[in-house]
């Protein structure tokens, strides 16, 4: 718990600040409005239900954040799995970007039926994430290309093969049988994740997912001995080395596993809400994925919770456009907080001077 | 047809030529900046929003300010508060995209761009900072490579405890450097907001910054490489737009995604087949400790 202090402060100074940047640009009394109307947004309009009994007052927008949590999840863990060997992976975006345009192929060209064909999209996605993540992860241990440098590379040479290319050109909706207008062909409904409560409330099987792969993360990581070796090789490749580790094989599967966590990221976002490849992505989530991971001490479930609250601000942001706040505001509550934890020297001290317990 | 494009190359090579300066003279000093395309954002919107009040050329200092103190947070988050340079450059990133849009909507009740502003003049044919991007990375270069501070620079993202030897304080000298690097890349986007265009528009710079930070990789880590990569880089871009109006054809043949994903894929080739070990500084993304000798 002590670990989540630095994390819970900067999300709370983050948000400060930005209710007094809303407040001297809109008016405080606007402000307090527009936080509170994201709040609602964030996780569901409490006071209305209890009024009307309106149920959709609080499932509609809990359906909403919990999608854009899936998504966060996913590329907060794949920033996070690298993390813990030491790789920055800012390459998220790049996997996710593949991963997406996987998922909305195979959705839409694949015939079979949903108990296969989901799991089909999924694999897929996967798949695509951590192939793409493999070139850095090759290029780090064999040619000593620092992982930073060619994953930036990699993720423009992704998204501009992906949206100005495949997405405009070969694989481009056609226009008989279907109404996209840009974009991919629309994913067969057998690929689509499916809902989990009825009509009013977008809710998708994507945050059970996303859930799934926290816990299970923090299983291997904590409790599997690959898991420690991954740690150790985090914290000294040589120390690791002695040890008999294989250095080597840790980096390149922990490298795969961000990129397949990245897919998946993307494919939540195909088969849970867009159901195609859209011709513009909307948010750079593979980038929010390093402020998951990040705000979330890097620890699997950190992450999950992070995702959870900044996905809730992220759906309850659109309510803000109401009282002229753009609705990407919580975009910079997110960015601020991430800046603020990045200053990790004065938390040390100022952790220290706090209590007495070591790092 | 080559004219208009060697034209177009001299008019579209600014912002990234100046940025890939700043990204250079940032990493040389040790300090990793990917954060160029937050400062490049910063310096677009600053220089678009003051050339409203005040005449453009007064706009395009504000803006190069208005990158430096991006940077100097920059610095100060990675030079005193240890924070891992990646991740406060990609904070900044974050930070910048968000706040653009935010004062954007604040400030202009618009979620596109601010009015128009006056450009800057024309010098012969073409903005003053044309010319003076085909000017700067010499001075730079001389500076990073002739001049006492620029051989500090250069140790300080090398073996900073020899710096420190000399009676240098590290921490200063990258600062220094990192702010002059924020200075460098608002510069380019003010080249954006101010000579490219006629106002700052919401993309902006629209994936720019981390072209420059391919460019400066390209060519080594050194003033000139990375000028003529950006500018290279550029040459790519002006290509593929004036392919795309004069031969139709030519580009059905060649998509416009596979050209713009071309320099980078250059930059990991040329990575690849070099190693990346011997070209980068050797102390780049370390933060300088007087304890380890």
């Amino acid at each position: 718990m002590r670990r989540a202090l630095p994390s819970v402060l900067s999300v709370l100074a983050a948000i400060a600040v930005c209710f007094v940047a809303a407040g001297l640009t809109r008016g405080f009394d606007t402000a307090a409005e527009a936080f509170l109307a994201m709040l609602y947004g964030a996780f569901g309009d409490w006071p209305r239900y209890l009024e009307t009994g309106n149920a959709a007052a609080v499932l509609r927008p809990l359906g909403e954040s919990a999608t854009k949590a899936a998504i966060l999840t996913f590329t907060g863990l794949s920033v996070a799995v690298a993390f813990r060997v030491g790789l920055f992976n800012i390459g998220a975006q790049g996997q996710l970007v593949v991963g997406a345009l996987t998922a909305a192929v195979l959705g839409a060209q694949v015939q079979l039926p949903a108990v296969l064909h989901l799991p089909l999209c999924l694999a897929g996605a996967a798949l695509a994430g951590a192939l793409w993540a493999l070139l850095p992860a090759w290029l780090k241990l064999r040619r000593g290309v620092h992982e930073v440098i060619s994953t930036i590379m990699l993720n423009w040479v992704a998204v501009s093969l992906v949206d100005n290319w495949l997405v405009t050109g070969p694989l481009r909706a056609s226009a008989a049988g279907s109404n996209s207008i840009s974009g991919t062909d629309e994913i067969l409904p057998t690929a689509a994740l499916p809902r989990l409560l009825p009509e009013s409330s977008r809710l998708h099987l994507g945050i059970v997912l996303a859930a799934l792969a926290a816990v299970v993360t923090w299983l291997f990581l904590t409790r599997f001995v690959r898991g420690f070796e991954w740690k150790v090789i985090g914290l000294s490749p040589e120390a690791a080395r002695a040890a008999g580790v294989g250095v080597s094989r840790g980096l390149f599967s922990a490298m795969l596993l961000a990129g397949a966590f990245a897919g998946l990221g993307g494919a939540v976002l195909i088969l849970g809400t867009e159901y195609k490849y859209p011709a513009a992505l909307g948010a750079p989530w593979g980038f929010d994925g390093i402020a998951m991971a990040l705000i979330g001490q890097g620890h699997p479930l950190g992450v999950l919770g992070t995702s959870t609250f900044f996905g809730g601000l992220r759906a309850g942001g659109t309510r803000m456009q109401l009282f002229g706040v753009h609705r990407s505001f919580p975009e910079l509550m997110q960015g601020l907080a991430l800046l603020f934890i990045a200053a990790r020297l004065l938390w040390d001290r100022l952790l220290r001077r706090v209590g007495s317990a070591p790092r | 047809m080559m004219l208009a494009l060697l034209s177009s190359v001299l008019d579209a090579a600014p912002p990234l030529v100046f940025a890939a300066l700043g990204a250079t003279v940032s990493e040389r000093a040790g300090v990793v900046n990917v954060g160029v395309e937050g400062m490049m954002r910063a310096g677009a919107f600053a220089a678009a929003v003051a050339a409203l009040a005040l005449p453009t050329p007064v706009g395009v200092l504000v803006g190069m300010a208005a990158g430096a103190a991006v940077a100097a947070v920059h610095g100060w988050l990675s030079i005193r508060a240890r924070a891992d340079q990646v991740v406060s450059g990609m904070a900044l990133n974050l930070v910048m995209l968000a706040l653009g849009t935010f004062l954007l909507e604040a400030w202009f009740n618009s979620p596109s761009s601010t009015p128009s502003i006056t450009q800057l003049p024309l010098w012969g044919g073409h903005s003053p900072l044309t010319w003076l991007a085909l000017a700067l990375p010499f001075v730079v270069h001389l500076l990073v490579a002739r001049t006492p501070w620029g051989l500090r620079l250069r140790a300080a993202g090398e073996k900073p405890q020899a710096v420190a030897a000399m009676g240098v304080r590290v921490n200063a000298l990258r600062f220094g450097a990192v702010v002059l690097s924020g200075a460098l890349a608002g510069l380019g986007g003010a080249a954006l907001s101010c000579a490219t265009l006629d106002r700052f528009e919401h993309h902006m710079p629209s994936g720019l910054g981390f072209m420059a930070v391919a460019a400066m990789v390209f060519g080594r880590w050194t003033p000139l490489g990375a000028a003529g990569a950006a500018t290279f880089f550029a040459f790519g871009n002006a290509l593929r737009i004036s392919l795309t109006s004069s031969a139709p054809q030519l580009a059905e043949l060649v998509p416009r995604g596979v050209l713009m994903a071309l320099p980078y894929a250059l930059t990991l080739l040329v990575l690849s087949v070099q190693g990346g070990r011997n070209v980068a500084p050797a102390a780049l993304g370390q933060p300088y400790d007087a304890e380890l000798r």
